[in-house]
């Protein structure tokens, strides 16, 4: 009798739970992955599908880059005259001026949506990002501190994050000048501070939004937006890439003389 | 513009005024130190001539919410740096006098700390004659470099590797599910606990790729894909790409000690495996700052806690990075 009842039910119960299963993306943010305190756990290896970094604004191909529509709200950087001079003069220049192109640290924001995989490592007090390229690890600190009060310049600037809901914060300060922005010679000065909005979108997604303002480069703030990927290949793991040895990588180890 | 970054100054004392003609082509790395003579053995570094016994066995020390034991936190060896490998407390192997710099007797070799070769006991590495011929160049050639092979790759900015970042200033160690990293001055290591296999073989890699668990209160990890390239110390000795890492970090109950010992086996240029015993101590906000194992700065924040600033090297290598950026121009 049960049986024959439950035979006869099942496909209602099927419905009931594909209904279910449609309606989850409205329960998204109670199946992302939280901290002990609750606090969503970004912990993952992650990576952009975006051409950010060939041109953070909209571009026809080139040799060394896809079409792309571009990141930037409203479309372009409003640079100042001068700046956007410079902007040229990197651009023509970049095949020797990136700094990516030596190995160097890519900085913020760039190592966020540089195409290749970077890590965090998240705990109550931090988030380390550690990007496979390179060898920089940039510290957000969750733990209610603030800028150095007599700060350096950074390559990484200075990253304090708080909570807004599900949304980490993170007010970015204290830069140096040697980092752009992307491969096509966007740039700032030592006077970049960046506000960066992170939330996952689902447990697989993050939704990464930054405020850009520099008064020395920029007539007015301005905002970008990718999203990021979290890798989910079996065994996928990052593999370190310190290519700014690569130029002298063939001096080491000494090896026997071949007779 | 403010700059005053300690983490690219890859000491190359004895080797400044060496470098002069390899200058133009490789560059060289910027050091705040250069100026000044080489410290005495140690040199604020030492801490200690001893090695503790610290014995495997049942961890009762606190853990962490996935079972690990707890020992994240500030970490520095306790000996000496990289100058010499199998005299730690020693000096660098050939170092020339100095006009001018008059140099501590360094007294006998049992009043400074045991080698980090603890097998064979006699101290020394097993190389095989090639390999001891080659280390003996270099021992030469570092004082004095006429060949890129000569300059030790640390002061390029290269990561200090395996096990050399254990003696290259204090690094941070960090615990998450599955994981333990290494946040050293010269690079980071990632430690897998998952189970997950080794890379391909023909990828090779500064800080070779780790697989680990904890047995106790030893954290167990085996190390493959070495690309050979960072050598052991000032002293020139070496791993080839073909090396077998398998180290032990043996960890006091109270936290607040463990030993590094690793047995390398390496067929390529060694006779027999050996191992190597490295000490090391915990620093924790008790402590002062300390330019060499405590790199830290106070937060700004009520709990006046400590924090690390950013790790660079290369980018701010004046000969290399900025002077001679592409070395095949």
């Amino acid at each position: 009798m049960n049986s024959t009842l439950n035979r006869h039910w099942s496909p209602l119960y099927l419905v009931v739970a594909m209904l279910m299963t449609l309606s989850q993306p409205t329960l998204a943010s109670e199946k992302i992955p939280r901290l002990a305190n609750g606090k969503p756990d970004f912990s993952g290896i992650w990576q952009t599908t975006s051409a950010a970094n060939d041109d953070l604004e909209p571009h026809s191909n080139r040799k060394d880059a896809p079409p792309s529509a571009g990141i930037i709200e409203g479309g372009t950087i409003p640079y100042l005259p001068e700046a956007l001079e410079q902007k040229k003069r990197n651009f023509e220049n970049r095949e020797t001026l990136d700094p990516a192109r030596k190995g160097w640290t890519l900085g913020v924001p760039r190592a966020v949506y540089y195409p290749a995989p970077f890590q965090i490592f998240q705990r109550q007090a931090d988030l380390n990002l550690v990007p496979q390229f390179g060898h920089s690890v940039r510290t957000i600190h969750t733990n209610g501190s603030g800028h150095p009060t007599d700060p350096n310049d950074w390559w990484l600037g200075d990253s304090r994050g708080h909570w807004e809901g599900d949304t980490l914060v993170v007010d970015v300060a204290d830069f140096n000048d040697k980092t752009w922005l992307d491969s096509a010679g966007n740039f700032h000065s030592d006077a970049l501070h960046i506000v960066e909005r992170w939330k996952f979108l689902d447990k697989n997604t993050i939704d990464y939004q930054a405020t850009i303002e520099d008064k020395n480069v920029f007539s007015r703030p301005w905002n970008i937006e990718v999203i990021l990927y979290r890798h989910r290949e079996k065994n996928f793991q990052l593999i370190e890439d310190y290519r700014f040895t690569l130029d002298y990588d063939q001096f080491y180890p000494p090896k026997p003389e071949t007779k | 513009m403010k700059n005053r970054n300690r983490q690219h100054y890859t000491s190359l004392t004895g080797g400044i005024v060496l470098a002069a003609s390899l200058l133009p082509a490789i560059g060289f790395a910027a050091d705040d130190t250069k100026a000044k003579p080489t410290p005495p053995a140690g040199g604020g570094i030492a801490q200690e001539k001893t090695v503790p016994v610290i014995v495997s066995g049942k961890w009762t020390g606190k853990r962490l919410p996935d079972g690990q034991p707890d020992i994240s936190g500030d970490w520095s060896n306790t000996i000496a740096n990289h100058n010499n490998f199998t005299d730690p407390q020693g000096r660098i192997p050939g170092e020339p006098d100095r006009p001018g710099v008059k140099r501590k007797e360094l007294g006998p070799r049992a009043e400074r700390a045991p080698s980090r070769v603890s097998d064979p006991v006699d101290g020394q590495l097993p190389l095989q004659d090639w390999a001891l011929a080659k280390v003996k160049e270099f021992q030469i050639g570092f004082h004095n470099p006429v060949k890129q092979e000569h300059v030790e790759p640390l002061a390029r900015c290269a990561p200090a590797g395996i096990p050399k970042s254990f003696y290259w200033h204090g690094y941070e160690i960090a615990q998450y599910p599955h994981y333990v990293v290494f946040f050293f001055n010269s690079g980071t290591r990632i430690i897998h606990l998952d189970g997950k296999p080794h890379l391909p073989s023909s990828i090779k890699l500064w800080n070779g790729d780790s697989r680990g668990h904890w047995e106790g209160n030893t954290l167990v990890v085996d190390v493959t894909n070495q690309n050979g390239k960072a050598l052991l110390g000032r002293s020139g000795e070496f791993l080839s790409e073909n090396a077998r890492i398998e180290e032990r970090y043996i960890f006091s109950p109270d936290g607040q000690r463990y030993n590094y010992v690793a047995t390398i086996t390496d067929k390529d240029v060694y006779t027999r495996p050996f191992t190597v015993t490295i000490p090391a101590r915990k620093w924790t906000a008790n402590d002062k700052p300390n330019g060499w194992h405590f790199e830290v700065e106070k937060a700004n924040s009520p709990q006046g806690n400590y924090e690390h600033y950013e790790r660079i090297c290369t980018e701010n290598n004046g000969g290399f990075g900025l002077g001679a950026a592409s070395p095949t121009k």
